[in-house]
């Protein structure tokens, strides 16, 4: 795989009077998965649609290895996508879906079998994919993705309506996807189901690029400076705030520190005679680093609303 | 071009409707019309009867069974999401209404074919229908435009149910409005700007005077109907967003 990416540089769109794109602005790799996650409504299918040539931007572009999507004359064999896995024809088997689409990128039936195959699908493949789980069809999606054994994906929440099981197994392939070479983008609301799966993760919401960042180093900046442990003195968030720190209470009874380190809290507490266990310094999830960066979004977004 | 028609016709055989929805249409146009020649008479001396138009009767019915068929080609699609997945496929949109048209044609004409020759076979049992070229070749070609005509609405308004109810009042509601503004001068011109009005005058064989259009120039108007209707189909679906 060459070292093609897509480019998404100041879309702007409008529905209605809601701005649904303000400036979004990010790339996406070949060889990684870049997560793309925000709250629903914060923009990211409408940019898939964007990337896709289904929708229009206002302005700004979107292109796909230096050119537009549309001017692509079999564009599933550049970029493959699912944006919604119930897009289906409820009585067309799932062999049948992958066969008109296979047909219209100029593509035999083999290449069909080969993504039944790689999905996992082979054995429904003659059942009509009306009676598919969600998570059936999520994988029917995934088939179709890579019919065109694309350099690129773009996936919609992939991850929705599957069990644990079907969820491991995405993960695992879209790992294998991005270790081929290929540019993967996914988009998900919860940051959780990328922890463990996308190498870079752009955070988005009301449009705009919130974060576009490492996952490791989201992770460093997230965890730096804070201190868990669990006490049942009542006094302890107040001996720990005179000492300069400031302190999240939980109701049972665990208090997140930032401002001192674990060593400072130890002997701040150990020398007034409040008992305490379980002090750790913490390593932060990829959901609050993200929920971090969220609640600023959306505290700005309160304040511009109060002026 | 040609992917995309063995797309679209590989779409078009693995609905599960189509296979029905044409001999529905053969069924429908020959029964309905064999059943209007057996209880009709002719028994004053004056009496106005055209076998011709008697005998195809049936189409009454079949259009619209050709009406549903051409409008499940969009119609399903946005109603399931689909049309992004073909959209995606083939951004080059004109060319997904091309094939569509195209595919749907095919099989229609085969069709209409068998279900108008043998409302016309049918007719003679109980009628003295004569064999003439411009009836049957023209109606064949009328259902034929009726469904590329459904195709291209379906596209405009992306709704099958949406498509279906303009279909059946331009079929069944236009005339009797038509009728109903009591003027001649206004009726007779109702009747010619219609599209299904006007390409229905293929059907007759009976002095052209009393006909709103000349046979072949009615089904002309319909077909200029069914040409703008493709051609605004084909300017909207490149321009929307999908």
């Amino acid at each position: 795989m060459t070292d093609k990416m897509i480019e998404v540089n100041g879309l702007r769109k409008r529905f209605g009077g809601h701005l649904a794109l303000d400036g979004m602005t990010f790339g996406v790799h070949s060889g990684r998965i870049t997560g793309f996650v925000g709250p629903n409504g914060a923009g990211k299918s409408t940019t898939m649609r964007v990337i896709l040539g289904l929708d229009r931007a206002e302005s700004g572009t979107a292109l796909v290895g230096g050119v537009p999507y549309r001017s692509l004359k079999r564009p599933l064999t550049h970029v493959g996508s699912l944006l919604d896995a119930g897009a289906l024809q409820p009585s067309r088997t799932a062999r049948d879906h992958l066969l008109w689409l296979a047909h219209s990128q100029g593509l035999g039936r083999n290449r069909v079998e080969e993504v039944l195959e790689q999905a996992g699908l082979s054995a429904v493949a003659r059942r009509r994919a009306g009676g598919f789980s969600l998570g059936m069809r999520q994988r029917l999606g995934i088939a179709a993705a890579l019919l065109g054994d694309p350099w690129a994906l773009l996936l919609d929440e992939p991850f929705n309506g599957m069990d644990p099981e079907g969820i491991v197994w995405m993960r695992g392939f879209l790992r294998s996807l991005a270790g081929q070479g290929r540019a993967v983008l996914v988009s998900s609301h919860l940051m959780g189901e990328l922890q463990g799966t996308a190498d870079h993760v752009v955070i988005v919401g009301r449009g705009r690029v919130i974060a576009d960042s490492s996952v490791a180093g989201l992770l460093a900046r997230a965890s730096s400076g804070l201190v868990s442990l669990r006490t049942s003195s009542p006094e302890a968030a107040a001996v720990l705030t005179g000492a300069g720190a400031s302190v999240r209470e939980a109701e049972d009874g665990t208090l997140t520190v930032t401002g001192l380190t674990a060593e400072q809290i130890v002997s701040a507490l150990s020398a007034r005679g409040i008992p305490f266990a379980e002090v750790s310094a913490h390593r932060a999830t990829l959901e609050q680093a993200y929920m971090d960066l969220t609640r600023d979004a959306v505290e700005f977004r309160a304040a511009e609303v109060s002026r | 071009m040609s992917g995309v028609l063995r797309s679209e016709w590989t779409k078009l055989r693995t609905t599960s409707g189509t296979a029905w929805l044409l001999l529905g249409l053969v069924v429908a146009t020959i029964g309905i019309g064999w059943l209007a020649t057996a209880v009709t008479t002719c028994t004053h001396s004056d009496c106005f009867l055209d076998p011709t138009q008697l005998s195809l009767t049936g189409v009454q019915l079949g259009q619209i069974v050709v009406a549903v068929l051409a409008v499940m080609l969009f119609g399903n699609e946005y109603s399931t999401g689909l049309i992004r997945l073909t959209l995606a496929a083939t951004p080059r949109r004109w060319t997904v209404l091309a094939a569509k048209a195209l595919v749907l044609t095919g099989p229609v004409l085969l069709a209409a074919g068998v279900a108008v020759a043998g409302s016309v076979v049918a007719g003679r049992q109980y009628q003295s229908v004569p064999f003439r070229l411009t009836p049957v070749l023209g109606t064949v070609i009328y259902l034929a435009l009726i469904a590329l005509f459904s195709l291209g609405l379906a596209a405009i308004v992306r709704s099958a149910a949406v498509a279906i109810g303009i279909v059946l009042g331009l079929c069944y509601a236009y005339p009797l409005l038509a009728a109903a503004t009591g003027d001649p001068a206004w009726v007779r011109r109702l009747l010619q700007i219609g599209p299904t009005t006007a390409g229905q005058n293929i059907m007759s064989t009976v002095d052209p005077e009393t006909l709103a259009h000349a046979p072949w120039n009615g089904l002309g108007v319909l077909a200029l109907w069914t040409a703008g209707t493709l051609l605004t189909a084909a300017v909207l679906l490149h321009r929307r967003d999908a």
